[in-house]
Formats: C-alpha cells, structure tokens, sequence
C-alpha cells in the first residue's frame, strides 16, 4: 500500500522528518538496548548461559513470567469487563470512576507498594484476618500478583473502551432483532472488533508486570527462589557489582517480550482472519 | 516494504557513533571545577551514607564551618548527600565529586579506591579512618515474648526474623558476619565452620522478608512486621525511648566500624584538599564523636566513649572483621558466589520447605 495524503514538510524536507524520527526512536531504545544486550554478551555465549541459568536467577525469571502471564490474562478479562460497564451502563460519576482506573499509573508504584503493605502486611488487621485463615497476601506471591494487577490496571480498559465506543450500536441491534442471544451478539458484533484491542493491552500489562520493580520490591519479600522476582533480582546483582549478570537476565527478559510479542501478533492474525471468514 | 530501508538507514549509524563517542575519554572534562578555596570562599562536597545525617547536618557540618570561617576568615559552603552507602559509594565511582566519602562499610571505600579515586592510604587516619562503631544487635517485641537471648534463638521454629537481602544491602554483610562470626569463634573450635552455616541456614530460614535496605527492614520491623530483626544497635537508639523495641545483646557480636576517606581524584579537581583533610580531622574531635554518640553511634574517642558509656550496652564477646580474617577474605568465602551465605541460603530454603 502506497502511503497517501500530505507531506508535513514540502520535498526533501519530509525525508528528513522521516529520517530524525527514526534516529530519535533509535537513540531513545535501540541504543540502550544495543548496550544491554552487548554487555550480556561480551564474555561470550557461555558466561550468558551460566549467568541466566543460575537456580536463582531462573526461579526469579519463572515467577516474573508466569505472575505476569497470569496478570495479563486476569486483566483480559477484568479489564475488558470494566470497559464494558463504563462503556455500557450509564454510572453516576462515570468521570470519576474512569479517572481512578487511571489512577495506578499517576502515581509511583513504589506508593502503591507501600499502600498494600499497610493494608494487607502481617501486622495489619487485615493481613491477621487472612493469615488467621492461613493466606500470606505480603510477602508472599499472592502480594505480587495484587501488586501487579493494580499497576496495570488501565492497559486493557484504556485499549478496549475506545474502541467499544467506535463499533455501530445498528450492528448490535440487527444481531439481536435477528434473534441473537445477548452473548452471542457480544461475540459476534463486539469481540471481533476489540479482539486486538484486548491482546494489546494485555500484552501491554504483561510487558508491564516484567518490569516492574517498584511495588514489587515492598510487597513481594524478596526471598530467592521463592519471592524474588526478576526486576528485583536484576537490582540486587548490580548493587552487588554483577553488571554483566544484571544485563544477561535483563536480555533474557527483553527477548522473552520479542518472542511474545511475535506470538501475539501471530495469534491476532489467526483470530482476525477467521472472524473475517466467518 | 516501501522507502522503509532507507529511511532506517540513519538507524544503524547512531550506535556506532555513540560507542566512538562514548569511548572517547572524558578526561579533559571542559567544565571549569568550581569547589575551590580560592576567592574567600571555599566548597565541600560530602557523600555519605545515610545513617549520620542528623549528625552532620544539624551538628557536624555547622561546628566545622564556624570553625574554618574563623580561623581561616574563609566563608565555606557544604553540599551534602546522603544515600545508602552501596548507592553512594557506586554515584562517587561513576562521577559524583564528593571530596569526603563517608560510608557505612569497609568494602564501599574500597569500591572507590578501586576505581582509582583515592591513591593515599585512607586507613593512615586517626583509629584507622574508623570515625563511628556500633555493634549487630537483636531487636524483639517489648517484654520479648518469644524469649530470644541469643543467636541461636533465632534459629526456632515460629520466629519471624528479618534481616535486609546481602545483594542490596552492605549493611546486611554486617548482620550475616555477626552470627557467623559468634559460631566460628565459640567452643570447640573444630566443626565450628559447620556449626556457623548451620545455624546461618536455619536462620535464614526464619527470614521472609529480605528488604533491600536496612533502613527499610527496620520500617518494616517498626510497623509490626516479625518478632525479631538483627539490626545495628545505633537504629535502636536513635528512636525515643518510648518507641524503642527491646535490644538483645547476643553474647558475642561483631563491632560494626564506619570508614571515612578523603576522596584524592575530587579534592585534587576542586583543589580541596586542605578543607577536606581538616573535615576530617575535625571528625575525631570530641564534639564530633559527641554528635556521632547522640545518634546511637558508638565514638571510636575513648574519651567520649567514657563520658556516654552508660548508653551502651556492654559486649561480653566483641569481635572486629578483623578477627574473622578481613574483609577481602570474607567477600571471598562468604559473600561471592556459591559461598558460605549462599549455600546457607540455599539449605535453609529446602529445609524451610519440607516443614
């Protein structure tokens, strides 16, 4: 497809808009990531593997992977449910309650962190209520997941409710007049339509969740091989002066992302063109 | 695929010529130093760690300017930053120009020294560069409930411990050397080595949180989290009495020592030599060591020591990193990979999992 429409800037003028976007976006992500991945590899493929392979730092990568997979997914759904009552039922204070969706991400999650501490933390009347029943929420996965699933909040709504708002409230009616049930007609007139919106933003917070440091380091404990996540294990090696560890699985963590990243699109493909056929 | 290609050309230019850029020393940085002792007016810049704050800014850093104004009839002025000491001891190595380093462990000064930042022989000070001392105590609920009088309680079954993680916390190196330190210097002597990973695995077991900072650990501690924390004495005291936890004194500990170093390649910059040595100096006096002892903190003065002694609860046992061989023998056998805390780690968690 040929791009149409206007040049911002009249002839070569516009190749140069192009070309220091594409510079600004390099320097801004590219570069730093080039330095990461050039320092986990300095020493070699085997110095990667040892350092990446290492019970702790595997353990660390595993639990930051499947919190966050499981994150992503609870968000597909939380947060696709949350868009559609704000987008479909009229509630009172709608702004307000869109805005503290938003909230999570205007504050620093380090504050959230602290917050779940003092509300659910062992010391705290609820912390004693569910450990009475045999739950650690702090200092245990649960308090990570919560962690995560409150930073990342906004990702799946803020995809899904724009494009809610975009699809022909006809479409919806035909489906129903023809005698659609209210789910199918869900599935057939909505689900296409933000089905991609709903991977993004999932993969966004799954993106998200992997590197998130912040609440995490508060609420999670920080046990090795128990509650200690990537981020935090990647902190602890440069603190320690392990600069090269910390670039091995913070490279392992980016080609994980790539590789998920792919797959999604993938996935998006496959799903797109069969409600394309159907 | 369009004019991408080209457009991406400039792309794969940018790193190259960051990497050239990047690994052109810097050496004839082009900013003029400022801090200097020039024109009737002179700078300081102190990198600290965190604990002595209070001290040298509401006490230390005032003394010290009323008496360099007066005698020298110089206005001085003082930047200070105060971080924990790992983080500070990385900001001075990575270019921060603190002329005094004043940081909470041996190894952070050494960090500096490595870097090539400090060429004279900081331990060539008064009480060899050791301006404060504390010592590794354990704190627990008032009216200790749980009964803990030494180390070993630690170890039970049901007791919470907390300790900061040893990756993030130099300090944290403090707490694990107390308690391997007590073990390998108790009776018998041999099979104490065992004995001290023994006792570190079944502890560590009883740690679920591991903060990043000591000064977290303590927070946590503070709002009810566990019953005991291996803490410095000096966090004890600091509080008001009334908001103290109860301090146990284990029977032996280590003597925590706090370094202090003028900082060469920034006192040389800045032409600040003078004014940090005589910071320093000025450090030992007794009404710096009586500022430092109003924080908890032990003076290295014996003068002092003498004077507050009844703030501080005798050791029967008091053992220096020195005894356990230095620190560059103990970053060797503890603290590096796979080592003594590892491998503790390790059987404490696997211990910890089959109950």
């Amino acid at each position: 497809m040929k791009p149409v429409g206007f040049a911002l800037l009249p002839g070569p003028g516009e190749l140069w808009v192009r070309r220091g976007i594409v510079s600004y976006i390099g320097l801004l992500v590219l570069v730093p990531f080039s330095v990461l991945v050039f320092v986990a590899f300095q020493d070699g493929l085997g110095a990667f593997w040892e350092r990446i392979t290492s019970d702790v730092a595997l353990s660390a990568v595993g639990l930051t992977l499947w919190t966050g997979l499981l994150v992503g997914v609870l968000n597909a759904f939380f947060g696709t449910l949350t868009a559609w009552v704000l987008f479909r039922y009229p509630l009172p204070l709608k702004p307000l309650v869109s805005a503290v969706v938003d909230l999570p991400l205007s504050i620093p999650t380090l504050v959230a962190g602290v917050m779940l501490s003092i509300l659910y933390g062992p010391a705290s009347l609820l912390g004693q209520k569910f450990s009475a029943l045999g739950i650690d929420i702090i200092f245990a996965k649960p308090g990570i997941i919560l962690a995560l699933l409150l930073v990342t909040l906004p990702f799946v709504v803020r995809a899904v409710e724009p494009v809610l708002e975009e699809v022909d409230p006809a479409e919806e009616e035909a489906a129903v007049v023809l005698g659609a049930s209210p789910w199918r007609a869900f599935r057939t007139v909505y689900f296409p339509a933000i089905y991609p919106a709903v991977i993004s933003g999932s993969l966004r917070s799954l993106g998200r969740a992997m590197g998130e440091f912040g609440s995490i380091v508060i609420v999670a404990g920080n046990i090795p091989q128990e509650t200690l996540t990537a981020p935090v294990y990647i902190f602890g090696e440069i603190e320690s002066g392990h600069p090269a560890t910390a670039a091995s699985v913070g490279s392992l963590l980016l080609f994980i992302a790539l590789a998920l990243h792919g797959i999604a699109r993938i996935a998006e493909k496959r799903v797109g063109g069969r409600h394309a056929q159907a | 695929m369009r004019a991408i290609p080209r457009a991406l050309l400039p792309l794969f230019f940018v790193p190259f010529l960051l990497l050239s850029t990047a690994c052109q020393k810097s050496s004839d940085s082009s900013r003029a130093s400022e801090g200097a002792s020039t024109n009737g007016k002179a700078t300081l810049v102190l990198g600290a760690y965190s604990v002595p704050r209070e001290a040298y800014g509401k006490h230390i850093i005032p003394a010290f300017r009323a008496k360099w104004e007066k005698e020298k009839g110089q206005k001085l002025e003082v930047s200070e930053s105060y971080m924990a000491s790992g983080a500070q001891a990385r900001a001075i190595v990575g270019g921060f120009e603190a002329d005094v380093a004043s940081l909470s462990l041996d190894p952070d000064i050494q960090k500096i020294q490595d870097a090539g930042l400090i060429s004279h022989d900081w331990r060539k000070q008064p009480h060899d560069g050791i301006v404060t001392q504390s010592v590794v105590v354990i704190g627990v609920r008032k009216g200790n409930p749980k009964g803990i009088s030494d180390w070993a309680d630690l170890a039970k079954p049901g007791v919470s411990v907390l300790t900061p993680n040893v990756k993030t916390s130099g300090g944290a190196m403090w707490n694990v050397l107390a308690v391997y330190g007590a073990i390998l210097r108790s009776e018998p002597s041999e099979g104490a080595e065992a004995r001290a990973e023994e006792l570190l695995a079944k502890i560590l077991a009883n740690v679920k949180i591991m903060d990043s900072s000591g000064r977290e650990s303590f927070l946590n501690f503070e709002r009810g989290v566990g019953d005991a924390i291996i803490t410095y004495e000096n966090e004890i005291l600091v509080l008001p009495e009334a908001k103290r936890p109860d301090i146990v004194v284990p029977k032996s500990t280590l003597l925590i020592e706090n370094p202090v170093a003028r900082v060469d390649a920034y006192t040389k910059k800045h032409n600040s030599e003078e004014i940090a040595q005589g910071f320093i100096d000025f450090l030992f006096s007794p009404e710096a060591q009586k500022a430092f002892a109003s924080q908890g903190l032990r003076p290295v003065d014996e003068a002092v020591f003498s004077e507050v002694r009844s703030k501080f609860a005798p050791v029967e046992n008091l053992f220096t990193v020195r005894d356990l061989g230095g620190w560059d023998h103990l970053k060797k056998t503890v603290f590096a990979d796979g080592g003594v805390y590892d491998k503790a780690l390790a059987k404490g968690r696997s211990a910890g999992k089959g109950s």
